[in-house]
């Protein structure tokens, strides 16, 4: 059916090299001028008449063209011979590299990490948008190679991908604005078998399981689903990835609290991997006290001001899929635990607590964040919301930043002694939380 | 004297993956506006609601008897229930006896 996508001037790369993962290289596009959201209602209403419409005219009468692919390489094929510099070069040259360099991926290399599965070289997991590619175990190797993983990690790896093509997790995503990034949560004994960090540092750079896994995941994001900066990856700022942040399990059983794995469905025995994506976050500093009644009133007021535009993901842009993640530090965490609470008591406390009025929740969505088309009792009469966010018409009122107790994430790591926090700001459906079980080979020697 | 180079030999493998779909190839167009209905098909973000009334009044005054099928009628292509809309799409356009689609906005 002839069709015309309207796309702002800063998305006709967007809109290029999407349409070639779609197959329809010549898909049929009509310019916005500027950005919508930068023009009064005149000027928006200008430029439609006087060049959008005249685009979609075109576009519905007068389009052709037939989608051909770029010849490419077959899945197993060498593709460059060289010395280090010239594969470095040449794969930066082919957008295969994230500006560092990478170890080169040869099929001696390759074999390596596709001894730490029983799966098939050729097993696809799922196919990755925007780019429509396989997700085959021979690429995950690749990659893994690539971005200076051990291939002893070949588990995780794998892990990851079938959570990247989990369609719950939204993968297609990734190339949102607001320029989201991934954190990946490590679960199991696995976590000590193969040295990640889960202590001081946990969040940054270093230890060589942690960083390379974390790279792993933004290789194969470039490479497989097709996120290329410039092209399909529009964060307006974004960030670079984040290293894999290992629970503290040893302290997390002295308290009584279970491992995010256990919340994402698994035992507690079980080596996981737990993804969502994160626009931001900050960290908690200093947070005094001995007692829950004095700690968790600190948490509750970060987690509120962390959470502003994300709210479209509780009503409006979306329905009850923000997932906010606290870290805590295990002392902290022992701290509160110390006064018999559990983690759940944490997330009903915070569900209480981290509140904000209710006109600022209207405002923030209905006029910040160009959200024209609702307001919290209109959703709620509308059955699409619960009561809790209209318990009165006082605009003062306070409401929850969630639909639910349950919806905040809480995980133990960090420096074990340091009474410090750190909270995320969840992206929503827009890379909702997926957890996989690690499947080790029948060969697992560690 | 000169030195060896010391960078190594490596036959290096593709690190990407082979893509799952065929091109193509585009509709064939409409002859006219005039008569056609046209469904508009929304994001729910960035003013297209105004763009989509400039739109029309635009087309409207170019191709008499043009109709358009409002975007409130076929939803958020990108809310919650995104998957299921886009799904459900050929089977609506068809319902709707649509001739063409705008869809907005990619921003």
């Amino acid at each position: 059916m002839p069709s015309s996508s309207l796309v702002s001037q800063g998305f006709l790369k967007l809109a290029e090299a999407s349409s070639i993962g779609l197959g329809l290289p010549s898909m049929p596009v009509a310019l916005v001028p500027g950005h919508p959201g930068a023009q009064s209602a005149e000027m928006l209403r200008r430029n439609i008449l006087a060049v959008t419409a005249a685009e979609v005219i075109k576009n519905l009468t007068d389009a052709s063209g037939t989608g051909q692919h770029t010849a490419e390489p077959l899945a197993q094929d060498v593709v460059f011979k060289g010395g280090f510099d010239a594969v470095h070069q040449y794969f930066l040259e082919n957008e295969w590299s994230d500006g560092l360099p990478i170890v080169p991926p040869t099929r001696a290399k390759v074999d390596e990490f596709l001894q730490y599965t029983d799966r098939a070289a050729s097993d696809v997991l799922g196919v990755l948008l925007p780019d429509n590619r396989a997700a085959t175990i021979w690429s995950i190797a690749v990659n893994g190679v690539m971005a200076g993983c051990r291939p002893e990690y070949m588990p995780i790896l794998v892990a990851l991908v079938q959570a990247m093509a989990d369609p719950a997790y939204g993968v297609e995503h990734s190339g949102n604005t607001p320029g989201g990034e991934t954190l990946i949560i490590l679960n199991g004994p696995i976590v000590q078998q193969l040295g990640f960090n889960f202590k001081e540092n946990v969040l940054r750079d270093g230890f060589q399981p942690n960083t390379s896994v974390g790279r792993f995941w933004r290789l194969y994001l470039r490479n497989v689903a097709g996120f290329l900066l410039h092209k399909n990856d529009k964060a307006t700022f974004g960030n670079t990835w984040r290293v894999v942040a290992a629970e503290n399990e040893e302290v997390l059983k002295a308290i009584g609290w279970s491992p995010t794995s256990v919340e994402m469905g698994f035992n507690a025995s079980d080596n996981t991997v737990t993804i969502a994506r994160y626009t931001g976050g900050n960290v908690i500093a200093s947070v005094s006290g001995s007692t829950p009644e004095e700690i968790m009133p600190i948490l509750a007021d970060a987690i509120a001001r962390q959470n502003s535009w994300q709210i479209t993901f509780t009503v409006g842009g979306a329905y009850g899929t923000l997932r906010p993640l606290v870290l805590l530090s295990p002392i902290l965490a022992e701290a509160i635990a110390s006064s018999g609470w559990t983690k759940q008591d944490v997330k009903e406390y915070l569900f209480e607590h981290a509140r904000i009025p209710a006109w600022k929740f209207e405002h923030m969505l209905r006029v910040w964040a160009d959200k024209p088309i609702w307001n919290l009792t209109e959703e709620y009469e509308a059955g699409r919301i619960p009561k809790v966010f209209c318990e009165s018409d006082d605009p003062n009122r306070l409401v929850p930043l969630i639909t639910c107790a349950d919806d905040f994430m809480v995980a133990v790591t960090g420096d074990p002694l340091r009474t410090n926090a750190y909270v995320f700001a969840h992206n929503g459906r827009l890379g909702y939380p997926v957890g996989k079980l690690i499947e080790l080979p029948a060969n697992w020697r560690f | 004297m000169t030195m060896q180079p010391n960078d190594g030999y490596y036959e290096v493998l593709w690190p990407r993956s082979p893509m799952q779909v065929q091109g193509k190839s585009l509709a064939k167009r409409l002859d006219t506006l005039a008569g056609k209905t046209i469904v508009q098909l929304w994001d729910y973000v960035f003013k297209g609601d105004q763009v989509f009334a400039a739109l029309e009044d635009s087309l409207k005054e170019k191709y008499p008897g043009v109709n358009f099928v409002h975007w409130s009628v076929m939803g958020n292509t990108h809310g919650p229930d995104e998957r299921q809309i886009l799904a459900d799409l050929p089977k609506r356009l068809k319902e709707l006896k649509a001739d063409a689609v705008i869809s907005g906005m990619g921003c």
